[in-house]
């Protein structure tokens, strides 16, 4: 039995929306997982932060569903429930008992077909608020809190949709209208701009018409399937560029940032697995150097970021109390230049995948993290009974890949954020 | 169009199957108890190893040694130096963490079953033969002190740590950061680590809980095989946890240039042992254990004044306390309190029977949900031997919550959330909400720092 071959059946309604359905009996719970392709990259200047605010409204109940009662309806059946937001996509989720599986359903189907009847302007001026003290709370209140967007805000082009925060800026986050937000969900909300999962336990022969039951009638309603974006110049980077700021922090901490390969692109696995070797374990070679042996950073952590459209690379460490960022930067890119000259031993690879295959095992005990990744692999590859093929990528990876792709990538030109205390 | 009637609220269709886990209790020849669940789903066997070993037998001078000596203990072990070994653990894809709470030490493997002898093997050279050597030691210790002075930066884990200080009072143990402070790590040794790992690091005082893919005959004995060189200590510190009394008071901690205020008000609790637990559950999912519970619907839906609020009781083994905590957009400061205030009271005066209603469905109904992964099953079981709950727990415990009426619930509030003697802490800027706090009619502002002591 291969554990990582997922079982599944994708058809779409007549509407256009597509459902894909993953059945396991083990044990009686159901989740629900609908992925809209639209996130804060469909927003524009000046009026960032929709596509996050917009997933909060559709928590505030539609024609059938009173305020408060979505969160409330779910939990009073034992479930579990949430959203998020990302500059790709916004996914809606629920894990209830499966006798239950129809209230997601109707849950789901009520606000992606009539959540406009319910929309108020005290509504939405309540959930501003609310966005405004998130917004606060996990980044304007937060040590580095704001490195992320002062980073991508000069990694992307200015028209890039990736060169504003999900979160959108606080002046945008105010200014929305109910005009905005029925705009938005016009044009962004329609069935055939989804993608429904029903994972866990459903009984075969019935599921098709409950699902049916509840998001046949719905309309499409504006243009349908979004399609792509484009027109906007790709991150490259001529020179190297610097930022210093100072903020109310302890430590000094530098960023430093590689425009690099987007999701699932050629090169993306590889800088996954660069990234694990440089920081992801006590023996990789960054953690091991600046923490363990040379003890100038009380931390290091590489990644590979990537979405639909582009990616970056990114390392950051935080200087230990009396050592100087260029002391840590210069370490920090003799490794760099070592890889990219003598590249990287086998065991270093073989160590990371290994890391690799195991999560995947891992992450299959939760039907929510399952339906969520079908929902991932069939945005992102149209496919979603990816695993195999996913970790594939990784096993792919050879150390004279590795090399080139840090060649490729890293010896270039990057982007330098230091954060300094005021 | 609309055709289906969409109007009602589709109820459950039919009944689920649910069977609880069955735990298998017994003991290894060298006395641990072991506590095992069988879960086939996966090829995944995890282990929760709980010993008595927490930051509470941390002596005055020397606070943060069982914190500090949990960061060493696999710094090393047997044939590895610490990074040998971290690789060992990383070449098998088994996670291996080791952390440090008030009461206990939790070490949690996770491994694929087709590496259950060699996972195993090294999680038991970790407990016979750590080196807990000086280098390690030395770094793991400038580690953590860099970390307390990083601590600054981050307003919630101040109010947690000032909470803690002024709720339980300097004679307790629970009053102090497991993390420690600066100047009482700087006291502590290399030998204090050695004899923290010989007085307090046995089977005896140890609880192995494992959820996995194995039988227990091969369960018991692989672990009697590889676990047979750990030997018991003969330690047994007494401590004490005097309850500190005091009155209703108003604490803050100043830091210049935070744009939210982070909130917690509340006090000492009893343990989890006494009164009945049930109905203090209760109680609290309809006060602010949910989403749906009344303070995050006033503070976050009707006020706007927060990302989230939320209550709890917080249950140590030997105490406990009770706490509303929240961070909100400073000009709430004042207004966020009083509602706290007002929803602590408010409480006591009565619930409706739909609110008692939906948090016993919510909890009833989510009760096999807490049985789905790996992890999960072993928290329960974890739950179990912090609290030494009967061994029938489980099994009772949806009658225990269905049985409950609302007089209990009441009683529970009344009896258990007391406003004369709410400690509320503000960590933010002062001179953003310290004229707020002056209007609420409560006598004493005190200033602290950041440890919780009164700045002078």
């Amino acid at each position: 039995m291969d554990l990582l071959d997922i079982e599944y059946q994708k058809y779409k309604l007549e509407n256009g929306l597509e459902v894909i359905l993953h059945q396991n009996t083990n044990l009686p719970l159901v989740s629900v997982n609908i992925w809209y392709r639209v996130g804060s990259a469909n927003e524009v200047k000046g009026k960032t932060g929709i596509a996050h605010l917009f997933e909060h409204m559709m928590f505030q109940g539609s024609q059938n569903v009173p305020k408060e009662k979505h969160f409330k309806y779910i939990q009073e059946a034992g479930g579990t429930l949430n959203g998020s937001t990302s500059f790709d996509r916004t996914n809606y989720f629920e894990k209830v008992p499966s006798n239950y599986l129809e209230l997601a359903l109707w849950l789901e189907s009520d606000r992606m077909g009539f959540l406009l009847p319910a929309l108020t302007q005290e509504k939405l001026t309540n959930q501003i608020g609310v966005v405004s003290n998130e917004r606060l709370e996990r980044y304007d209140n937060q040590p580095y809190g704001l490195a992320w967007e002062t980073l991508i805000s000069y990694l992307y082009p200015e028209r890039h949709p990736y060169s504003w925060p999900t979160i959108g800026h606080m002046k945008d986050i105010k200014s929305y209208t109910l005009d905005d937000v029925s705009s938005f969900f016009n044009k962004y909300y329609s069935p055939a701009n989804a993608t429904l999962v029903v994972a866990g336990n459903f009984e075969k022969g019935k599921v098709k018409d409950q699902v049916s039951k509840y998001f046949s009638e719905l309309g499409s309603s504006g243009n349908g399937n979004i399609t792509s974006l484009n027109n906007f110049p790709n991150p490259k980077l001529d020179k190297n560029v610097f930022i210093e700021k100072k903020e109310n922090v302890q430590l000094e901490r530098i960023y430093l940032a590689w425009p690099s390969d987007k999701a699932y692109g050629k090169d993306d696995s590889s800088l996954d697995i660069l990234s694990d070797l440089l920081t992801g374990s006590k023996s990789s070679r960054l953690t091991n150097k600046l923490v363990y042996e040379m003890e100038i950073a009380q931390d290091v952590s590489a990644y590979q970021f990537s979405g639909k459209y582009d990616g970056h690379f990114m390392i950051i460490a935080t200087a230990k109390p009396g050592i100087t960022l260029e002391r840590l930067k210069d370490e920090i890119f003799k490794e760099i230049e070592n890889i990219s000259k003598n590249g990287v031993a086998e065991k270093e690879i073989i160590r990371s995948k290994n890391v690799i295959k195991s999560s995947f095992i891992y992450s299959m005990q939760n039907s929510d993290v399952l339906a969520d990744q079908l929902n991932h692999y069939n945005f992102y590859l149209g496919e979603p009974n990816s695993f195999n093929f996913d970790l594939q990528r990784y096993e792919d990876v050879t150390t004279e890949y590795l090399k080139n792709v840090t060649e490729k990538y890293i010896n270039k030109p990057f982007i330098e954020l230091q954060i300094k205390p005021i | 169009m609309q055709i289906l009637e969409r109007s009602q609220k589709p109820g459950a269709k039919g009944e689920i199957q649910f069977s609880l886990p069955e735990i298998q209790e017994f003991r290894l020849n060298n006395s641990l108890k072991v506590l095992f669940v069988k879960k086939d789903e996966l090829p995944i066997i995890r282990f929760n190893l709980i010993t008595d070993a927490g930051g509470k037998y941390d002596t005055a001078n020397k606070k943060g040694l069982a914190n500090l000596f949990s960061r060493v203990l696999d710094e090393g072990a047997g044939n590895f130096n610490a990074i040998e070994l971290s690789d060992e653990f990383d070449s098998l894809g088994t996670n291996f963490n080791i952390n440090c709470f008030n009461d206990n030490l939790h070490i949690t493997l996770q491994t694929l079953a087709e590496n259950l002898d060699k996972s195993l093997e090294l999680f038991a050279t970790v407990l016979t033969s750590p080196h807990l050597d000086n280098k390690s030691f030395g770094r793991e210790k400038r580690k953590v002190i860099t970390a307390l002075q990083q601590l600054k930066d981050s307003p919630d884990e101040i109010a947690d740590i000032a909470f803690d200080h002024i709720v339980f009072g300097k004679n307790n143990p629970y009053a102090y950061p497991v993390v420690g402070y600066p100047n009482g790590l700087e006291n502590i040794s290399t030998e204090d680590i050695g004899s923290f790992y010989k007085e307090r690091l046995g089977p005896a005082d140890s609880t192995l809980i494992v959820v996995g893919n194995t039988t227990r005959e091969i369960l018991e004995e692989k672990l009697n095989n590889y676990f047979s060189d750990w030997k018991s200590t003969s330690s047994n510190p007494q401590l004490s946890f005097p309850n500190f009394s005091y009155g209703s008071k108003i604490y803050f901690v100043h830091k210049e240039g935070l744009v939210q205020s982070e909130i917690r008000a509340g006090h000492i609790a009893e343990e989890r042992s006494k009164g009945n637990f049930f109905s203090k559950h209760i109680m609290n999912i309809i006060l602010g254990g949910q989403f749906s519970s009344r303070i995050n619907l006033n503070l976050r839906e009707d006020k706007g004044y927060t990302y989230g609020a939320h209550s709890r009781f917080n249950y140590l083994k030997e105490s406990a306390q009770f706490l509303v905590s929240t961070s909100v957009g400073s000009e709430y400061t004042g207004n966020a309190i009083n509602e706290i205030i007002r929803e602590l009271n408010k409480i006591k005066k009565g619930i409706k029977k739909e609110e008692l209603a939906f948090a016993k469905s919510s909890v009833t109904l989510r009760f096999p949900g807490n049985f789905e992964t790996y992890g999960q099953i072993a928290s329960n079981l974890v739950s179990l031997v912090l609290h030494s709950l009967p061994q029938n727990y489980f099994s009772t415990y949806l009658n225990s919550i269905n049985n409950l009426n609302e007089e209990q619930i009441i009683q529970a509030a009344v009896e258990n959330i007391n406003t004369d003697k709410l400690s509320i802490l503000v960590v933010g800027d002062k001179n953003l909400f310290l004229e707020q706090l002056e209007s609420l009619n409560i006598n004493e502002i005190i200033e602290l720092d950041i440890w919780g002591n009164p700045v002078l």
